[in-house]
């Protein structure tokens, strides 16, 4: 069964995030999986991915500050979407529409609960809008507990102080904003927070990367006010 | 049901109960050890859990009496404790009088004490043994194959419960480490933003520059990081490397 070969991975350290996605993939039987690392509400890196959609997914969580992993990490249970092109209620307003515009018909989130606070969230993706099944809920909320399980496993040997190097590369990625956030904080004399949402403004209006516009403002090509 | 069997039923419901709330493993315990008492005769019951070297420790008891205490103590290394620990295996000894070889120090000190036999269950799941189950009795005689078997269970309820709270005190801890670390390693990618604006350097430079501030000042350097981030440390106090 492949929640036990996930679990004889995870006691020998082989997990890694994309092949943990790929298995939500099979397992649940759907277009795309990925997990998100998070602390205090914030997107802080992604752990993995199955596909360049669920990628676009992650992306556009990170750089609007919303979207399904946000609301389950937030809220500790799952949250489901299962029509993001015409849903009942338009929780969020920046992320649907380039979200179907990726390719996402229904999106739905679960917290990765070990302890309190979650780790993150894992988000799952139906290219077509569409509800899980009550068997594929209860699926993924365990494979949320096992990939949970299997990122504090890497933890456990990290260095005191330190990330585990799987979990430490899957936030280099990211790290251009959080250098960025803090040159504009200074440069604007605001807090780091502040300077994030300025960032994250720009990158959404101007329809923008926000890893390049990150990159824009410490090369000194882009002064934001 | 039968008086005995709605306290049987009771107490696993209690257990259970407290297995998911608020989590309390002496209470925990020492309810097991009342219980046991009261389901299994006039007696003592006390549950002895092994340390990182094997020594067996006194965890709860069915009574604050000092000479129970002392009794279920002295099975540091030798009785019936150590002995269901070691073995895994229940330990039933009918009469204590033809123990004496056996356990040389705890025998003579239960007779002493006006206990005729000891049964110890051990507490495990699986291949995992954690301690065991001291049942003590006035009246020698083995206790009947059935409430051997519901002390077992007894035992084994008790066991997943400790280790289920062991389990979960560690994720807790680890996940504190991960959350520390992960909130670490964005203020420092903040702290290198502002060095970097402050000093007019590259990321590099502005790293360099609090590394070398927290080596000099022994801070960590998440929070040298955090003093920048937060404007109470401005960069021109951070020399060169």
């Amino acid at each position: 069964m492949l929640i036990s070969d996930l679990e004889s991975d995870r006691r020998a350290g082989r997990s890694s995030g994309n092949r943990l996605c790929e298995t939500c993939v099979e397992v649940l039987d759907v277009s795309g999986a990925g997990i998100m690392l998070m602390t205090d509400g914030e997107h802080r890196g992604t752990f993995g991915v199955s596909n360049a959609t669920i990628s676009v997914v992650e992306e556009l969580q990170f750089t609007l500050g919303e979207g399904p992993c946000i609301d389950a990490f937030n809220t500790k249970q799952p949250v489901f979407e299962p029509n993001l092109v015409e849903p009942n209620v338009n929780r969020w307003p920046a992320f649907s529409g380039p979200a179907v515009a990726a390719g996402v018909g229904a999106v739905f989130g679960f917290p990765l609960i070990s302890a309190t606070p979650p780790l993150g969230a894992l988000d799952i993706y139906l290219h077509q809008p569409g509800v899980l099944d009550a068997d594929q809920v209860t699926d993924a909320i365990a494979l949320a507990a096992v990939i949970a399980t299997s990122v504090l496993a890497l933890q456990a040997d990290a260095l005191p102080g330190m990330l585990a190097p799987e979990i430490d590369s899957s936030l280099d990625h990211r790290a251009v904003v959080h250098q960025a956030s803090g040159m504009v904080s200074a440069q604007l004399d605001i807090g780091v927070g502040s300077a994030l949402a300025r960032i994250r403004a720009h990158a959404y209006t101007e329809s923008r990367a926000i890893n390049d516009v990150a990159r824009e403002i410490l090369n000194r090509q882009l002064l934001l006010h | 049901m039968t008086q005995r069997e709605t306290l049987l039923t009771e107490t696993f419901v209690t257990l259970a109960d407290t297995m998911v709330s608020d989590f309390d493993v002496v209470e925990f315990l020492s309810l097991l050890s009342s219980r046991c008492v009261d389901l299994f005769g006039a007696g003592e019951a006390g549950l002895m859990l092994a340390d990182a070297s094997g020594h067996m420790h006194l965890a709860a008891s069915s009574s604050h009496q000092m000479q129970l205490l002392e009794l279920l103590e002295i099975q540091h290394d030798e009785g019936p404790c150590p002995d269901a620990y070691r073995t895994g295996r229940p330990v039933l000894c009918d009469d204590l009088r033809n123990a004496t070889e056996r356990w040389p120090t705890f025998a003579p000190a239960a007779l002493t004490a006006g206990f005729r036999s000891a049964h110890a269950l051990p507490m495990r799941l699986r291949d995992d043994v954690i301690g065991s189950l001291n049942l003590i009795r006035t009246a020698p005689g083995r206790l009947p194959v059935d409430d051997v078997a519901v002390a077992q269970a007894l035992a084994d309820v008790a066991t997943i419960g400790i280790l289920h709270h062991r389990a979960a005190k560690e994720s807790e801890l680890l996940t504190e480490q991960l959350q520390y670390a992960l909130t670490s390693r964005v203020i420092i990618e903040q702290a290198k933003g502002v060095v970097a604006h402050q000093l007019n350097l590259d990321m590099d430079g502005a790293f360099n520059r609090l590394r070398r501030y927290s080596r000099d000042h022994n801070q960590r350097l998440v929070d040298t990081a955090q003093s920048v981030v937060d404007r109470s440390l401005y960069a021109t106090a951070l020399k060169a490397e």
